[in-house]
C-alpha cells in the first residue's frame, strides 16, 4: 500500500497523510493491527519535517484510527474503519453553528462574539501553557 | 624459498588479480552497458552530472586501475626478490604490511566511487522538480530484509571471538594487550556496519527516482553483504588471535591478503552479480516519468 502527498496542493501536507491513511483504512487496503511505518521512516521516505507526520499520528490517534503501543510501534486501531467516518471537524462546525444561532438570537452581536470567542480561547490557551 | 613464503605469494597473486582486474573490469563493463543501453539523452534523470563529469570519472577510473595492477606486479616482483623481509618483520616472516597497504591502495577508489554516487544522488534530489512523493505505508524491519539465521549467526561469531580471544590468552585485560585492542576494534567496526545498515533501512531515501521494489531489492542485497562483513570480520580476528598465541605469525600476511579478497568478493563481487541491470527499473529515469 503507498501513500502519495502533493506539496503543492493547498490542504496541509498533514491533513492529507490524514485523509490517505484513512482512505487506505476505508478501502480496506490496512486492516485493524495492521502495523505503520515509524514516523522517522515516513518522514525519510516523503522527504518530510518529521513533526509534520508526528502531527498526522498524533491526530490520528486521537481521532482512535491508529494506536501506539510504545516501542512495539504504531498499529491501526481494531475500531479504526468507524473512527474514520466520525469527522471531527464537521462536529465542530455544527456545534459552532448551533451555539452561534443561539447567541444571534438572544441578541448578541458577531462582534461581541468574536471577542468572548478569543477570550475563552487565549484564557485555554494561557491554562495550557 | 619456504613453502609459507609461497603460500603467500599465490594468494597475493590472488589479491592483485581479483581487485585490480578482475572486480574493476566488471564495473567498467556495467557502466558501459548503463551508458549504452540507457543514454543521456533517453535517461536524463540518470544523469545529473555533465557528460564531461562521466567522461572524465570512466577515463580516471579505468586508468587509476590499471596503475594499481602494474603497481602491484611490481610490489609482487620486489617481495619475491628484493625486499629484505627481516627489516619488516622481527620473525623474517613476509609482513602483512604489503597486503595491507596494496589493499587499501585497491579499495580507495572504490571508497571513492561509493562517495561520488552520494553527491550524484545529493545532486539528484535537489534537481528533482516532482511535486508528488511517494511511500509505503508499512514499517520496513531488518527481518524484512535479512534471515534471522544471518543476523544471530553474525552476533554468536562476533561474541564467540571475543570469548575465543580472552580465552586463548588467559583472560588477560590490558590496554595495550592485542586481546583487548582486536575486541574495541570488531566492536566499534560492527557498530559501524549496524549503524551504517540502520540508515539504509530508515534513512532518507538517496536515489529520488527509484521504484520501489528497486530500492528494497537494493537494501536486502546490501544488508546481507554487510552481515556477511561481519561475520568474515569475525572469523578474521579469530585467525588473528589464533596466530599470536600459537606462534603462527607466519600465517599473518596470507590470511590477510586472502580476508582482502573475500571482502571484495561478498561486498563488490556480490552486489555485481545479484543486480542484474535488465530486473532494474529504468524507466523512472526518464525524462517523462511520472513519481515513483
Amino acid at each position: 500500500m503507498e501513500i502519495t502527498i502533493n506539496i503543492d496542493d493547498p490542504n496541509p501536507l498533514f491533513a492529507q497523510l490524514i485523509e490517505q491513511i484513512k482512505q487506505a483504512v476505508l478501502n480496506g487496503d490496512c486492516s485493524p493491527g495492521d502495523a505503520l511505518p515509524s514516523i522517522r521512516q515516513l518522514a525519510n521516505d516523503l522527504d518530510l519535517n518529521s513533526k509534520t507526520v508526528a502531527k498526522a499520528y498524533r491526530l490520528l490517534e486521537r481521532d482512535s484510527v491508529i494506536q501506539t503501543r510504545g516501542y512495539r510501534g504504531t498499529f491501526i486501531h481494531p475500531d479504526a474503519k468507524a473512527n474514520c467516518t466520525v469527522d471531527l471537524n464537521a462536529w465542530v462546525t455544527n456545534k459552532l453553528t448551533e451555539t452561534i444561532a443561539a447567541f444571534r438570537q438572544a441578541g448578541v452581536t458577531d462582534s461581541e462574539i468574536r471577542i468572548a470567542f478569543g477570550n475563552v480561547m487565549n484564557e485555554r490557551g494561557n491554562q495550557g501553557a | 624459498m619456504t613453502w609459507s613464503s609461497m603460500l603467500f605469494y599465490i594468494i597475493f597473486a590472488g589479491q592483485i588479480f581479483l581487485m585490480s582486474y578482475y572486480i574493476p573490469r566488471q564495473l567498467l563493463r556495467r557502466m558501459d552497458c548503463i551508458h549504452k543501453k540507457y543514454p543521456r539523452s533517453e535517461y536524463p534523470k540518470l544523469y545529473p552530472k555533465s557528460k564531461e563529469y562521466y567522461t572524465i570519472a570512466h577515463w580516471l577510473f579505468k586508468n587509476v586501475y590499471r596503475g594499481i595492477l602494474v603497481l602491484g606486479v611490481i610490489i609482487f616482483i620486489l617481495l619475491m626478490t628484493v625486499v629484505d623481509h627481516s627489516t619488516f618483520a622481527d620473525d623474517g616472516f613476509i609482513s602483512e604490511f604489503w597486503p595491507m597497504l596494496y589493499g587499501l591502495i585497491q579499495f580507495a577508489p572504490l571508497l571513492i566511487l561509493e562517495f561520488s554516487g552520494y553527491s550524484q544522488f545529493k545532486l539528484m534530489r535537489q534537481l528533482n522538480t516532482s511535486k508528488t512523493r511517494k511511500a509505503e505505508l508499512r514499517p520496513r524491519r531488518l527481518f524484512d530484509f535479512i534471515s534471522p539465521w544471518l543476523f544471530w549467526a553474525a552476533v554468536l561469531i562476533l561474541l564467540a571471538e571475543i570469548v575465543f580471544d580472552f580465552y586463548i590468552h588467559g583472560f588477560v585485560v590490558e590496554w595495550n594487550h592485542d586481546t583487548v585492542q582486536r575486541t574495541i576494534v570488531i566492536t566499534v567496526t560492527n557498530l559501524f556496519i549496524w549503524a551504517v545498515g540502520a540508515w539504509n533501512l530508515y534513512g532518507l531515501k538517496q536515489d529520488p527516482h527509484q521504484a520501489m521494489e528497486d530500492r528494497n531489492r537494493q537494501m536486502k542485497l546490501q544488508l546481507t553483504t554487510m552481515f556477511y562483513a561481519s561475520i568474515l570480520l569475525s572469523l578474521f580476528m579469530m585467525t588473528q588471535a589464533a596466530d599470536s598465541a600459537f606462534d603462527l605469525d607466519f600465517l599473518d600476511a596470507p590470511l590477510l591478503s586472502l580476508y582482502f579478497q573475500i571482502i571484495a568478493y561478498f561486498s563488490v563481487g556480490y552486489l555485481i552479480r545479484n543486480v542484474r541491470l535488465e530486473d532494474i527499473n529504468f524507466d523512472v529515469y526518464k525524462a517523462d516519468a511520472p513519481m515513483t
